[in-house]
């Protein structure tokens, strides 16, 4: 009798963890590979028309009409002004570079680091870390002004045969923006080559074509599979000091002017641990969206997976507190008359609410939910974590660029920063991001399946003692 | 071409990767060489699970390739650009190539250099993009995992009743099919 109740109870522990972990929940490849397929293929409902259309219509009038208006009429109706040059274009851009950030860190980072649960969702990561690089790369085309002459920034000489000076941080963005976009589309695409061709094996139409001219013939041979293990090892390991070296270059936009509150030699890490905060803030948003709208998403994204990230968003909040004590600490004690000055006006000034708020949903708000794994196991209640994580370090952006830029050296040109065109500008690219994910969505398989078969194969149950544990076998 | 040497193509489905391995091993103590053979499978196994030779790969040679030109077209804008100018302006003591911005440079090219060549060494080794018929069953990315084996007219049954004898759920010539 004692021996039936005891296998009883490890048959229910190995059912839990079948339940709460897809690693363990194995279904037959065939029928994954239909789950993907319906999820994208499914007829789609007037839900979805009805966001695309309201989508379409900002990005019409926010990105496409105001856009034409500032070029027509000038950058004056932006709203930047003298002393704040720098206004919502360039907090945008820092703040879609930092979304961009949560791709490469869930897809090379935790891959190199062989973080199981990263498979279901690296996919929809790097989606995000291209859209929001095209988003950061628009807001940098508003800012200046003359779009059509933006090939001036290429590095080649002009008529006078002088060359763009290479040595100077604006000209690294360029380099680093590219070099960055360039690497993730390509780190997006690889492994998505073998998902696309099981799409062409499973399509007819329209469809059909698109996926066979994607897939380049891709079959699953030795070679092929050597070859894009090769490449991707290479990407996962290449691509991280890339994506640091973005961030670090956007903030010596800022630390290399000797300005109050932006000369600091600790900007290029504070702005990428907030890249990473904002990131997988937005991050957790996709999979909470992706999860409740989309077929079968239930099976792939997991509690489990809520919970790592909610993790993760933790520790990166603690850094980012840390970042920001330790850059506040520094300018405080350094006792520079307009750096107190401004210090003074971030916390009391008129948008002191902002530099509170941007505490309250950095710090208070991830660290008073995410200390509770149940909490972290919810999608709702993390997912609106990330969701105040973002307001917070769009806060902290806005801090930083047009709030700061407003107290300088010469009081006489003190002047606050009053939005105009940026507002609609930058609610153009949030819907067009968004627009982008729900067309593309529809299109691309959200979750790599043989990623997710490849760790199935890996994963088993163990008995040590009377315990049963997750096992995980390295099989590269 | 006369009967005895004519070659067929045979493509065997198998749903495990154990029975796979086994009969990679016994074609291979058949006498069908491991050129002669081919795995395609729908996840990555590796070669070592399937017991067959390591495959050569060029990306990372190609990889380093792109990595060095683009640390010397890196070179060329830090330090050779500036001094493209007919008249170059000196701008009080500043250096033309001054050392820790010239890094930057360096840096970001050689590491787009390395990226780009990458992806396109992937291209260059697995012959991407291949829109020619190829021999190839959907099941495969089912997750079933097939063995494509090109032997010798007479050998065919043996090979055919020793796939089928390691529990192969199909084994078909295998005629090129536009994917």
């Amino acid at each position: 009798m004692a021996d039936h109740k005891h296998d009883a109870g490890h048959a229910h522990s190995e059912e839990h963890f079948r339940e709460k972990h897809l690693m363990l929940d194995p279904l037959p490849r065939g029928v994954m590979n239909d789950m993907v397929m319906e999820s994208m293929t499914g007829k789609p409902t007037w839900k979805f028309w009805t966001v695309v259309i309201v989508l379409s219509a900002i990005v019409a009038y926010g990105l496409v009409y105001t856009w034409a208006k500032m070029i027509a009429e000038g950058l004056g109706i932006a709203g930047v002004n003298r002393p704040s040059y720098w206004g919502i274009f360039l907090v945008n851009t820092v703040f879609w570079i930092g979304i961009s950030h949560a791709g490469t860190f869930i897809s090379a980072i935790l891959r190199v680091f062989k973080a199981e649960f990263r498979r279901p969702f690296t996919r929809a990561a790097e989606l995000m870390t291209t859209f929001g690089l095209v988003q950061a790369g628009f807001s940098v085309f508003m800012h200046m002004g003359r779009v059509w002459l933006s090939y001036w920034l290429f590095p080649y000489p002009n008529q006078r045969m002088l060359w763009p000076n290479l040595h100077s941080p604006l000209t690294w963005d360029l380099l680093a923006i590219t070099t960055y976009l360039l690497s993730s589309t390509m780190y997006l695409f690889l492994p998505l080559i073998p998902d696309v061709a099981m799409a062409r094996d499973r399509s007819t139409g329209w469809r059909k074509s698109l996926y066979k001219v994607l897939a380049l013939g891709f079959r699953g041979t030795e070679g092929e599979w050597a070859h894009l293990r090769n490449a991707m090892n290479i990407f996962a390991f290449a691509i991280i000091p890339v994506m640091f070296s973005v961030h670090t270059i956007v903030s010596w936009d800022f630390a290399a002017a000797t300005r109050p509150g932006w000369n600091s030699t600790i900007f290029g890490p504070y702005f990428i641990v907030g890249a990473l905060h904002s990131g997988m803030g937005a991050a957790v948003v996709v999979l909470a969206v992706i999860r409740s709208n989309m077929k079968h998403m239930d099976y792939f994204i997991r509690g489990e997976h809520f919970d790592a990230i909610g993790k993760l968003m933790l520790i990166i909040s603690m850094a980012w507190a840390y970042f920001f004590f330790n850059d506040y600490m520094v300018q405080w004690y350094g006792g520079d008359k307009w750096t107190h000055q401004l210090l003074h006006f971030h916390e009391a000034g008129p948008l002191g609410w902002m530099w509170f708020g941007m505490l309250f949903c950095n710090i208070v708000v991830p660290w008073a939910i995410l200390w509770n794994a149940k909490w972290r196991a919810t999608p709702w209640l993390v997912s609106t974590v990330g969701l105040i994580i973002n307001v917070g370090m769009w806060f902290e952006r806005y801090i930083i660029v047009p709030i700061s830029l407003t107290i300088n050296r010469m009081p006489f040109t003190w002047r606050m920063y009053n939005p105009g065109a940026e507002i609609p500008l930058g609610i153009g690219t949030l819907a067009l991001f968004i627009l982008l994910y729900v067309l593309a969505s529809k299109v691309i398989p959200l979750i790599p399946v043989w990623e997710v078969q490849e760790g199935q194969m890996a994963h088993e149950l163990k008995k040590f003692g009377r315990e049963t544990v997750v096992s995980v076998s390295e099989l590269e | 071409m006369t009967e005895e040497n004519k070659v067929v193509d045979l493509l065997a489905v198998f749903s495990d990767l154990e029975p796979s391995a086994d009969a990679v091993e016994q074609l291979r103590a058949l006498g069908v060489r491991d050129e002669c053979m081919n795995v395609i499978s729908g996840v990555p196994v590796t070669e070592a699970m399937l017991g067959r030779p390591a495959q050569w790969t060029n990306v990372p040679r190609i990889a380093m390739g792109g990595a060095i030109l683009g640390f010397a077209a890196g070179a060329f804008l830090a330090f050779g650009s500036p001094y493209q100018y007919p008249f170059p302006i000196q701008v009080n003591t500043h250096s033309f190539t001054p050392g820790p911005p010239s890094v930057v440079v360096l840096f970001e090219l050689t590491m787009l250099g390395m990226l780009l060549s990458t992806f396109l060494g992937v291209f260059l080794d697995s012959f991407f993009p291949n829109y020619r018929p190829m021999k190839y069953v959907p099941e495969i990315s089912d997750g079933k995992i097939a063995i494509l084996v090109e032997c010798s007219h007479v050998d065919e049954k043996k090979v055919t009743d020793a796939l089928k004898k390691l529990g192969a759920e199909s084994i078909a010539h295998v005629e090129a099919q536009h994917l």
